[in-house]
């Protein structure tokens, strides 16, 4: 980061490394990074992505490679140092502690020797002082003073990664760099080994720089972060913006993979593989995003800010709006009432993501949804697709456009029509392409839905089908024009479990392959848990909560919410009371 | 072609004795009505025979006050009935449909206009308008067809408005939209084949009120002279003086009266029978819809 801050500490510029291996691996690219004293710096991204070789750079452990730009701490430059004048500042100033494993220690030597040894180098301390201070950091970490005398092996995962700990923090350093200290950890150790990086944090006031895949140690231990991906910086921003409203992609797909977050969610990751660092010319996310276009492929993107200690990496200026609803005002008016069944509703989908809208029967939810793709007028109001006002049905009638899938399977298609007919029928409308092209597309989008794509059931009427046969047609209709948004109106509400569940995974999975956002729409609080990255509650026509999933079902600031919430889970305890009690009756008698 | 044939086949299975019985009876009149030339052993306009012949091997149904052989009388006749009938049918049903889906689809104002309109037509007393203007545009088979279609269309397009009302309502017509389909394609591809039975059991029924009607017109005189139709012959045959007092009815009136009855219990069956078919519920019964 180019902050120009005067208290900065320790300061990366233009950092590149490349392994010379066969073929040579650009494990970081034009890396920009500073920390000030006691600043706390979160690194997120998947494995291979240069989190290790960032740390190990700093630390100049860097062996093979080609190092370019330059590291700093406090004005001397590390990166033109000699390595007997690095060894100074190594581990006395800046100390890591290593991913956990076996390898790390040396087997044949007692732990206490192993963690006095900086001590020695750099104190030059007598061997009945370093023991002291050995039997000290132990016991600062948590362990007993009494496990110095033992072997790596006789330590369990936990002790063993509290000792590296306690030997990177032997010589006192200004900047501790930890690498996955959580990896090998059960919940309640991890739950003490975060509370031990806080106090010890507090106590010793080192500046932190935390390698991990747990987001919420992420969250608690540090107060800024980056996400890495193929060696390159591509999001920076305070922890907590961060974790609430990624700018990125990839940041956006690492938090929505957390089950640490999404207690409830089906867990997808990422689609595709990341590249081999340095592969792509363009961004390196390109093969993997959701909303690449022509300049992300022919050109990587700078970090750029995009607000106030924000950054992000990416030619559209990060994750982009799909739709937007300001305002929207819609009345029906009755014999002799008017009722207001959406008092200005406000709404935003980006891309890539499925965004949840909840509330009761009769809220509001279908009207909103009829109004976003203009089958009903709002009063007032704007809705906006892909940056364009919505007017008549130019945003649903178009490849890649919106595409709506209704409530009622026996309405959702014509029952007069032929499966094929009913799938290409919006292709036919739009008129796209020729007949052989549609009647293949309307094909694929069939099997997309694992529906058969037999000539009987080809030409079958579409009333001869199933409730979920045909929810599954009306899908597959949709699917067929590529849409970029997909508004799913209650579509499993007439569905019985097993339907719905089949349905749902397929739709999810559409929608995780190819990246389209989904608006799905559902008055049950299970689903919308199951399948939402972000939440909006309607009551009455108004929204009365939205945020991301996990905070809104885990900590619904809304009286509603928490009403709805209650009236979902809370019913479900009690039948599990009954049956609970039923059983241990049965047993008794 | 094969498919049609069988989903005739099936068709026919389907519908009652009584269906069978009319459609066999309305094909049997189609029939004659084509072949009348070939099937009658006379002309049906020069005498060919004694006037008041009773039906016997060389007049089959008799001759009239004229010596004109009846059969082929009635034989001719046919075809005046059935083209007034179809094409009354015909015109006032394609155009009833229409203005039933238009106000239907289009709503607002073109709905209002139209179903005031359809409901003065309502009230008006049909026949004796339909006299005032059958004299008014003079006697010929086109007028009469035109006439009566006036008269007929309106309830064709109520049944109609009244279905597409309902159609608008549905998922799949507001999905085609969105998709940005227009009038002209939900039209052809949604409202029309939905609409197609009903109209079908309509124009049904118009078939058989237009066949009255006309004979009903010509009996009064006021039907094309050189039609010959059935009303026609009756109407001769009523203002022959003491045709109640001779037995000359039991041929004269009699004949035409079987035939006019005949095609209009007929068309009855058929369209009772088609009614039964093309309710969607029963449609959805059956499980499969022609």
């Amino acid at each position: 980061m180019n902050e120009k801050n005067q208290f900065t500490m320790l300061k990366l510029e233009n950092l590149n490394v490349t392994y010379n291996t066969r073929p040579a691996v650009r494990a970081l690219q034009d890396v920009d990074l500073a920390l000030a004293p006691k600043d706390t710096l979160g690194i997120i991204g998947e494995s291979g992505c240069g989190k290790t070789t960032l740390a190990l750079s700093i630390m100049g452990l860097i062996r093979n490679a080609d190092i370019s730009g330059r590291i700093t701490f406090r004005k001397q430059v590390l990166t033109d140092m000699r390595e007997s004048t690095l060894r100074r500042i190594r581990w006395r100033k800046i100390a890591m502690a290593f991913q956990n494993s076996l390898e790390v220690l040396n087997p044949v030597i007692r732990l206490g020797e192993q963690i006095a040894e900086p001590m020695y180098a750099h104190f030059k301390l007598s061997a009945r002082e370093a023991d002291q201070r050995v039997a000290e950091l132990l016991e600062l970490t948590g362990l007993e003073a009494s496990w110095r005398h033992c072997y790596p092996h006789q330590l369990s995962g936990g002790m063993r990664q509290k000792a590296l700990v306690a030997m990177a923090l032997s010589c006192d350093p200004e900047v501790l760099i930890v690498d996955e200290p959580f990896s090998s950890l059960d919940a309640e150790s991890r739950h003490a080994m975060v509370h031990l990086f806080q106090e010890l944090q507090e106590r010793m006031g080192f500046a932190m720089i935390l390698i991990s895949h747990s987001l919420p140690a992420i969250q608690q231990l540090t107060s800024r972060m980056i996400t890495l991906y193929s060696g390159s910086v591509i999001e920076a921003g305070r922890t907590a913006d961060m974790l609430r409203n990624p700018l990125h992609p990839y940041s956006r797909g690492l938090i929505n993979a957390a089950p640490e977050f999404f207690q409830y969610k089906d867990l997808w990751g990422i689609a595709g593989e990341p590249p081999v660092a340095g592969s792509i010319d363009g961004c390196p996310f390109y093969p993997r995003c959701v909303q690449r276009d022509g300049p992300c492929k022919a050109s990587r993107p700078r970090l750029q800010h995009v607000g106030i200690e924000r950054m992000v990496a990416c030619h559209k200026g990060g994750i982009e709006t799909v739709l937007t609803a300001r305002g929207v005002i819609k009345t029906f008016k009755l014999e002799n009432q008017t009722i207001t069944a959406l008092d200005g509703v406000d709404i935003l989908i980006r891309r890539g993501e499925v965004v949840s809208l909840v509330g009761a029967s009769g809220s509001g939810k279908s009207t909103l949804a009829h109004i976003l793709v203009n089958v009903l007028a709002s009063d007032t109001g704007e809705v906006q697709f892909a940056g364009r006002r919505v007017t008549g049905h130019e945003a649903t009638a178009r490849m890649g456009g919106m595409q709506i899938v209704f409530q009622d399977p026996s309405e959702a298609v014509s029952p007069r029509l032929k499966v094929l007919d009913a799938v290409r029928e919006p292709l036919d409308i739009m008129g796209w392409a020729d007949r052989p092209d549609r009647d293949r597309k309307a094909v694929n989008a069939l099997s997309a839905v694992h529906l058969p794509a037999t000539p009987d059931f080809l030409h079958r009427s579409c009333h001869a089908l199933s409730g979920g046969q045909r929810q599954r047609l009306a899908v597959a209709r949709a699917m067929a024009t590529d849409p970029a948004l997909l508004i799913a109106d209650e579509i499993t509400a007439m569905l019985d479990p097993s339907t719905q569940a089949t349905l749902l995974r397929e739709l999810k999975g559409l929608q995780h392959t190819r990246g389209f956002s989904m608006l799905f729409i559902t008055h049950d609080m299970h689903l919308a848990r199951k399948v939402a990255d972000r939440v909006y509650v309607l009551d009455h026509g108004a929204i009365v909560e939205h945020g991301a999933a996990f905070d809104v079902f885990d900590h619904p600031r809304s009286r509603h919410t928490h009403r709805l919430l209650d009236a979902a889970f809370d019913h479900d305890r009690s039948i599990a009371r009954a049956t609970d009690r039923n059983i241990s009756g049965w047993e008794k008698s | 072609m094969k498919a049609r044939v069988t989903t005739g086949i099936q068709f026919l299975r389907r519908m009652s004795a009584g269906g069978k019985t009319g459609a066999f009876i309305l094909l049997a009149f189609v029939f004659v009505a084509a072949a009348a030339s070939i099937i009658s052993l006379h002309p049906h306009r020069q005498i060919s025979g004694p006037p008041l012949s009773p039906p016997g091997p060389s007049h089959w149904l008799g001759t009239d006050d004229l010596g004109v052989d009846l059969w082929a009388q009635i034989c001719h006749g046919a075809r005046v009935s059935l083209i007034i009938g179809l094409g009354t049918a015909l015109l006032a049903g394609l155009g009833g449909a229409l203005a039933g889906i238009l106000a239907g689809y289009a709503g607002g104002l073109t709905d209002a206009v139209l179903m005031r309109l359809i409901d003065i037509m309502i009230v008006l007393p049909d026949l004796p308008v339909m006299i005032v203007l059958a004299a008014f545009f003079g006697p010929s088979l086109m007028t009469i067809v035109i006439v009566l279609s006036l008269f007929s269309w309106v309830h064709t397009a109520r049944i109609v408005r009244s279905r597409v009302l309902s159609l608008k309502q549905r998922r799949y017509i507001h999905a085609a939209e969105t998709f940005g389909a227009g009038m002209v394609y939900l039209m052809h591809r949604h409202f029309l084949p939905e609409i197609f039975p009903l109209a079908a059991v309509s124009m049904i029924r118009l078939t058989g009120r237009a066949i009255v009607a006309e004979a009903g017109l010509s009996f009064l005189g006021l039907g094309d002279p050189t039609s010959r139709s059935w009303g026609l012959i009756i109407h001769h045959a009523t203002n022959f003086q003491g045709i109640y007092y001779t037995d000359f009815w039991t041929w004269w009136l009699l004949y035409p009266w079987l035939a006019l009855t005949l095609i209009v219990t007929a068309l009855a069956l058929v369209g009772r029978d088609l009614e039964k078919m093309a309710d969607p519920r029963m449609m959805r019964g059956h499980g499969k819809p022609i």
